[in-house]
């Protein structure tokens, strides 16, 4: 159901509005170091979803796991309900990979660095919302990185119109979801995890979009860096 | 510090391996060994003053001693055995000077993909089955089909169980027990490759609605693992699924148990054919097709793009490393749509002598 | 990883403190933290923070046949999990001696006091009841796991709405929350556990431990009990011996505190009905404290999209087309097929080397000397190798 609310401007997707929501990204927040226990913490807010990220790192390592020249990164994703399944999996190899790529894994060998995200809720945009989360995590604990990154997701609907940062009832609706992992560096692509079929053009187009999205997301992790050690002289 | 040097293209290895104990006492300890072969003819080996002046500014050391003439030896297994020494001690070097003059330690292109083959109906048991090999990769797919009741969210349709099993039989990097990280994430995409492509079309796997349909369990297992797993993955259940034959199947009116009879078979309708194709980075810049093992465990991104007959993309599969620019994805996407017919034309191939031989 | 241990000094402040009647963090001996509670965006979804401990809740619904003894009662399903984001002590999957105390007390507290009437949770009485699963994940661990475990379990537990179902025959229509209005779950009482820690031989409690206190404690004693006075369970671990009247006088201390609960959960119950009566924001979001240093919040943004269609259609331009010329698939047997050309894998057929179009033969000479197929040995044992393979491979 739909509600309109006045409070400060802001107001919650309609029906009515989805052509002109369609390239806008949903109100975003995030808080850091809410959780006394982790190196690091964050939540991250994209309209409803809610991922909430903890890191710890660098630390013990079990001789197992213990790579000789770098860090051993583990990421973990808890489901609300229900035990971790395959899904799960599959996006905790890419979170995992873009931070391999992203930390100094050399300046710390033989140690670890445990990323743990928690869904809080699921309105959509979950891969790219957990990246974010993962990326003001790990900037919270103070882990050396060549690049932050960010997440973006593009749905494109049964009309072939591309949707940035759709709800839950969005993705059940479109014809093809992508989601890309966007680095500050040189705004390549990272990652790209794809359901559903779509033409090269559509991609590219989807790339370029994500892209200029990240651009915002940047801008956001630099605000709230700033914010957070301003009082700081 | 090691340096290699490749030589030529034709002629084939040259591996000067320096070391150079202190660059004070710049004393370099020269082995060369040379083995050059073209295509069985042997052609004398290039004097040695020419490669020290080759050497000296390469290495940058202000005198480097040759002393390699006593090691200087034409045996076929020398070399071998200091291909392989420097193979292990450097392997990322080793790659790395193949990839300078465009090409791969096993002799192929930068854009070549390994020899395919591909057998159907080896599996009397199941209701298809497919056998991949690409290169050293060899995947086999069976499927089964068993009745069961519809899910509770979409009565009118059947589904698809994919699994994909890495046994330690296949590399040893796999150890036994509950399935590791990468055969879940395998999974987890052939699942949503079924998905993305339309493969087949679920209705038509229902039998009677919200009381019957057909689940089919593929089972993915990897026999023999030399990286490229999901492009054979892909490839074994397209052929799997188009080799399966399901018998007819009806629900009694009175008794309201399932009928099946097994002499009256049909094949499934198959709408898309998906072929993926996987490419690994290295050093952000190369891209290479159809990575080996080894290849695979240096590269710093690994992309896997799987289209139809269409020209469609069904899944464009990055997870994680380093970044890449849109135009190199384009190339990437260009030679999997060039791959995609390849393979279709071999499938086609395979159907058709079954045909005929029936 | 392992948890950084307690250090000898520390565990003595600690314990010199508690004879002086002070404790770390400034509160009195009796006095609980400081409790939050936040709901979600859908129903059944809260988070407690009981101090820096903060605890995760989520309540869902599913139809399922019901258990043969009980054929008419709906089935309540109780799981609590230590994320390793709560404490580096923490493993996944791991079933350690506290997970198991938990997800017990959770169970006896909450099932065993029937405070849930799972009678209405049925449906099709011996076919179809509804089965009510609580997932309680513990986020940070700053003491007293049981407590807000407990607080977070019930306040779920009356904050969940299940879909409203009509029954025709043997029919059973679902109807979603857009259809029907959802209906709350038939809650009888409230039990909330409350911990009481035991420090030098019994001499000293404290109620609601952090979590240093927790671990230079002796024992433990845990009282469930609900705003009416009935205790629910009591539980005491750690090998202590208590006396008569201390038992009672934490009983006495339990219902006073669960009293104060109680309304504190009751009041955000309430709170949230009224929130989401009027239509204003509700959910996690808005519960983030925006005051902060540390919380930042951004409104919808547009992203430009103008040129995006002219870059795309450029980037695909320039790069070179898909060649069309492909190479052919060669028929090696019945059902077996190969294409690709160039090196000859290393459990070849000797028949596919002479089919196969030889384009390039410098390319594979040179391959047996580089790669570490050694194709020498092979040879030997490869025909009678492939002529087994021939004759599996034909059906």
């Amino acid at each position: 159901m739909t509600r309109m609310s006045a409070t400060r401007g802001l107001c919650m997707r309609t029906m009515m509005e989805l052509d002109q929501s369609c390239s806008v990204l949903r109100e975003y927040g995030s808080e850091q170091s809410l959780l006394s226990k982790p190196d690091g913490s964050s939540t991250f807010v994209q309209g409803d979803t809610s991922i909430l990220a903890g890191v710890y790192g660098p630390a013990e390592v079990k001789v197992s796991k213990e790579i000789y020249d770098r860090a051993t990164v583990e990421v973990l994703i808890q489901p609300k309900m229900g035990l971790p399944g395959v899904r799960e999996r599959a996006r905790e190899q890419c979170v995992r990979e873009t931070c391999e790529a992203a930390l100094l894994l050399t300046l710390h060998p033989r140690s670890s660095v445990t990323v743990v995200l928690q869904v809080i809720h699921d309105d959509g945009s979950l891969l790219s919302c957990c990246l974010n989360a993962a990326c003001m995590a790990l900037m919270d604990a103070g882990l050396p990185m060549s690049h932050l990154f960010c997440g973006v997701t593009c749905a494109i609907s049964k009309e072939g119109q591309i949707i940035i940062d759709p709800t839950a009832r969005q993705e059940k609706e479109c014809r093809a979801l992508l989601t890309f992992a966007i680095d500050s560096a040189e705004c390549n692509v990272l990652i790209s995890s794809t359901t559903g079929s779509f033409s090269v053009q559509e991609l590219q187009q989807c790339i370029a979009i994500s892209q200029k999205a990240s651009e915002q997301i940047f801008q956001f992790y630099r605000d709230s860096v700033k914010r957070r050690y301003s009082k700081i002289q | 510090m090691g340096v290699v040097l490749n030589y030529g293209i034709n002629s084939y290895i040259s591996i000067v391996v320096l070391y150079f104990q202190s660059h004070r006492n710049t004393y370099a300890d020269v082995v060369i060994t040379k083995h050059i072969i073209t295509a069985g003819k042997e052609q004398a080996a290039p004097q040695s003053a020419g490669w020290e002046t080759a050497l000296a500014p390469l290495t940058g050391a202000e005198d480097a001693r040759v002393t390699s003439l006593r090691h200087c030896s034409l045996h076929a297994a020398l070399p071998n055995i200091m291909a392989a020494g420097f193979k292990t001690a450097e392997p990322l070097e080793y790659h790395r000077s193949f990839l300078k003059e465009n090409c791969r330690p096993d002799g192929r292109e930068l854009g070549e993909f390994r020899p395919t083959t591909l057998n159907i109906s080896s599996i009397s048991t199941a209701d298809g089955s497919a056998l991949v090999k690409i290169g050293n990769t060899t995947v086999i797919c069976g499927i089964k089909a068993e009745l069961t009741m519809p899910p509770s969210d979409a009565p009118n349709k059947g589904y698809i169980v994919p699994n994909v099993d890495l046994p330690p039989l296949c590399s040893s990097r796999f150890r036994p027990g509950p399935p590791g990280e990468q055969a879940q994430s395998a999974s987890q995409f052939i699942a949503d490759v079924i998905e993305s492509s339309d493969l087949i079309n679920l209705e038509e796997l229902c039998i009677e609605k919200s009381k019957l349909c057909w689940v089919l369990y593929c089972d993915i297992m990897c026999l023999d693992y030399d990286g490229n797993l999901l492009d054979a993955c892909i490839i074994a259940l397209l052929a799997a699924l188009r080799n399966a034959q399901l018998p007819e199947a009806t629900i009694n009116k009175e008794t309201d148990l399932a009928e099946v009879d097994i002499q009256k078979k049909r094949h499934l309708k198959i709408n898309r054919h998906p072929v993926g194709s996987s490419f690994a980075v290295f050093d952000d810049s190369i891209i290479i097709v159809d990575p080996t093992a080894e290849e695979e465990s240096l590269s710093t991104a690994l992309l896997t793009v799987v289209t139809d007959e269409e020209d469609r993309l069904c899944a464009v599969h990055k997870p994680g490393g380093t970044s890449l620019s849109g135009e190199k994805l384009q190339h990437c996407i260009n030679r999997a749509i060039t791959r995609n017919k390849e393979i279709s034309k071999l499938v086609d191939k395979v159907f058709e002598s079954m045909k005929t031989a029936k | 990883m392992r948890d950084t241990p307690l250090s000898n000094c520390e565990r003595r402040f600690l314990l010199k403190a508690i004879e002086e009647k002070k404790r770390l963090d400034g509160r009195q001996t009796y006095d609980y933290r400081n409790i939050k509670i936040t709901f979600g965006t859908d129903y059944g979804c809260c988070i407690v923070e009981l101090g820096r401990t903060r605890v995760l809740c989520q309540v869902s619904c599913e139809l399922v046949p019901p258990k043969d003894s009980r054929p008419t009662e709906g089935i309540m399903f109780f799981n609590l999990e230590l994320s390793p984001m709560a404490s580096p002590a923490f493993e996944p999957n791991r079933q350690s001696e506290l997970l198991v105390m938990l997800n017990r007390q959770l169970e006896r507290c909450l099932r065993n006091s029937k405070c849930i009437d799972t009678e209405s949770l049925c449906v099709v009485s011996g076919e179809k009841v509804w089965q009510i699963r609580v997932d309680v994940h513990v986020l940070n661990h700053d003491g007293n796991l049981m407590d807000a475990a407990s607080i977070a379990a019930i306040s779920a537990l009356s904050h969940f709405r299940r879909p409203d179902v009509a029954i025709q025959g043997r029919d059973i229509t679902v109807f979603s929350p857009e259809e029907r209005d959802p209906i709350p779950l038939s809650i009888y009482h409230m039990p909330i556990c409350v911990s009481f820690a035991f420090f030098l031989q019994g001499s000293y409690l404290l109620v609601d431990p952090c979590e240093q206190e927790e671990r230079v404690k002796d024992g433990l004693l845990v009282i469930a009990m609900n705003k009416h006075r009935e205790i629910c369970s009591i539980q005491s671990s750690g090998g202590i011996m208590l006396l008569k009247d201390q038992v009672l006088r934490c009983s006495k201390i339990a219902s006073v505190k669960v009293s104060e609960i109680t309304e504190l959960i009751n009041k955000a119950l309430e709170n949230d009905k009224k929130i989401r009566k009027e239509g204003g924001k509700f959910g996690f979001a808005e519960s983030m404290p925006k005051e902060r240093i540390t919380t930042l919040k951004r409104e919808e943004a547009p992203v430009e999209m103008a040129d995006v269609k002219e870059t795309a259609n450029e980037i695909v331009n320039r790069t070179e087309t898909p060649t069309e010329v492909v190479s052919s698939p060669v028929l090696v047997a019945m059902g077996t097929a190969q294409v690709g050309e160039g090196i000859v894998n290393s459990w070849g057929l000797d028949e596919d080397e002479e089919d196969e179009p030889q384009t390039e033969d410098t390319k594979t000479d040179d391959v047996m000397v580089i790669s570490d197929s050694e194709e020498e040995e092979v040879v030997i044992l490869n025909e009678e190798a492939q002529k087994s393979t021939k004759l599996s491979k034909r059906k």
